[in-house]
């Protein structure tokens, strides 16, 4: 047979296409149950790391099964709100919010319309929201804990999709990073709600910031570190309404 | 075993590995080895899609268009890759390497030496000698990160496997080793010592 004849050539990649196709929509129908599973662990881990109460490390050692039921053990109570901070639906029990979620979200967020996101409290108090935003290679996104009934950061741990290893990815791979927003406040009365400051956050002579809301950016990584604050300036503005009612009831009312 | 065959493995391990003397695949040398266990993983990885995609175009040889065999290759081989991707995503226990590895295992589709075996080897011999060359370049590949990826890891975190090595005492880890242009640097040495190693392989 001529393999080199127009006919053949058209229909043998018609033939090889069409069977890489099926075998690859096959597969992927088959495991989507098991990556699924898998990326929702991955996402309690990581507000489960940002309310401490394990590292990620732990948690990614001790497995799916015992993510899933310490969280079950811990979670109060998760709900939606509005940008206006009003509760709009509680969330099935061991519902999250997957990184695709938050970005269906994000764009509710950003263009105004009616954005519905997720509130989680922890039976000891801890109430952790997550942030999301682009980074500089890909989206950015994590989770901030408060401490009970306050704005004061308890914890926070970020992940993102490709930031440069070593520079962006520090966001996730450096304790240290994260460490710094422990004991800062959230300030959910302007719209610069929390800053990541590139050249270091202005410093009294004691060494200690001047405002509780700036930490340092991670230097050789400013887009990554701008775009992890915008993140956090955009979703916590978001919240601010929910936080300004939940943290002092009162003064609403007043 | 006979010694043509047993040449087909052993080159590509040693006097004609990918890495250091085709100088192929550095990217992904460069990019993967901070850990041994990502090197590890992305050594398998290789191997898997190296092997397999050499085995099914080495059958599918005389039957593909001379025109569009390129594209038939390049087909093959994305698809060994997303199938690679999608299993590693399926298990707990690979799941936050893939997560880590992001970006590099999809590109190992780019991989210069996939995509090369499969032209200059498959295409022109029986399967089950295309299947081992395929797994000897990827072998030889892993070899090299693995290498890296032990000095990396050991230098640059005071761990292996993310077992405490160095650091209980007292060693404080170089960040400069978890940077690429370290690894240029290691992968520059071991070129060094295979040539001084091997006379043949050096400029007059």
């Amino acid at each position: 047979m001529n393999t080199n004849s127009n006919t053949y050539t058209v229909i043998y990649t018609t033939i090889i296409v069409t069977l890489v196709a099926a075998i690859l929509a096959f597969v992927s129908q088959g495991l989507k149950a098991k990556q699924e599973a898998n990326e929702k662990a991955d996402t309690i881990s990581q507000m489960l790391t940002a309310a401490k109460f394990a590292t990620k490390a732990e948690l990614q050692k001790s497995g799916n099964t015992a993510v899933l039921a310490k969280y079950d053990e811990q979670i109060e109570q998760a709900f939606t709100v509005g940008t206006d901070g009003k509760k709009i639906a509680d969330l099935e029990r061991g519902k999250v919010f997957s990184p695709k979620d938050l970005k269906k979200q994000n764009y509710k967020i950003k263009d105004g319309s009616d954005a519905e996101i997720p509130v989680f409290i922890f039976k000891n108090g801890t109430t952790v929201v997550p942030v999301y935003g682009a980074g500089l290679w890909g989206p950015v996104w994590g989770y901030i804990a408060f401490e009970p009934g306050s704005t004061t950061i308890k914890g926070a741990y970020f992940d993102h999709e490709s930031e440069t290893a070593g520079l962006g990815a520090k966001i996730k791979d450096d304790p240290a990073f994260q460490a710094e927003f422990e004991g800062e406040k959230a300030d959910f009365t302007t719209a610069n709600v929390f800053d990541i400051v590139k050249g270091g956050a202005p410093k009294n002579p004691d060494g200690k910031s001047v405002t509780d809301n700036m930490i340092d950016a991670i230097t050789g990584a400013t887009m990554t570190s701008n775009g992890l604050d915008a993140a956090i300036d955009t979703w916590l503005g978001a919240y601010s309404a929910y936080f300004k009612g939940a943290v002092n009831p009162k003064t609403e009312e007043e | 075993m006979d010694a043509k065959l047993k040449e087909t493995i052993l080159n590509p391990i040693f006097k004609g590995n990918p890495i250091t003397v085709l100088v192929l695949g550095i990217c992904s040398s460069l990019a993967v080895t901070v850990t041994l266990k990502g090197a590890l993983v992305m050594a398998l990885s290789v191997i898997v899609v190296c092997g397999v995609s050499s085995l099914i175009l080495s059958l599918l040889r005389n039957t593909i268009p001379s025109r569009v065999r390129i594209i038939v290759q390049l087909v093959v081989v994305a698809m060994m890759v997303i199938l690679v991707d999608q299993v590693l995503k399926s298990f707990e226990a690979t799941y936050a390497i893939d997560k880590q590895l992001s970006v590099y295992i999809g590109l190992i589709i780019t991989n210069c030496i996939v995509m090369g075996r499969i032209e200059a080897f498959a295409l022109g011999n029986k399967p089950w000698p295309s299947f081992l060359d395929g797994v000897a370049n990827g072998a030889g590949y892993g070899l090299i990160l693995i290498i890296v990826a032990f000095f990396r890891e050991l230098l640059g975190s005071g761990t292996l496997f993310g077992v405490d090595i160095l650091n209980w005492l007292g060693y404080v880890p170089n960040n400069l080793v978890i940077l690429p242009p370290f690894a240029l640097i290691l992968l520059g040495c071991i070129v060094w010592v295979q040539r001084s190693i091997q006379k043949d392989l050096q400029e007059k």
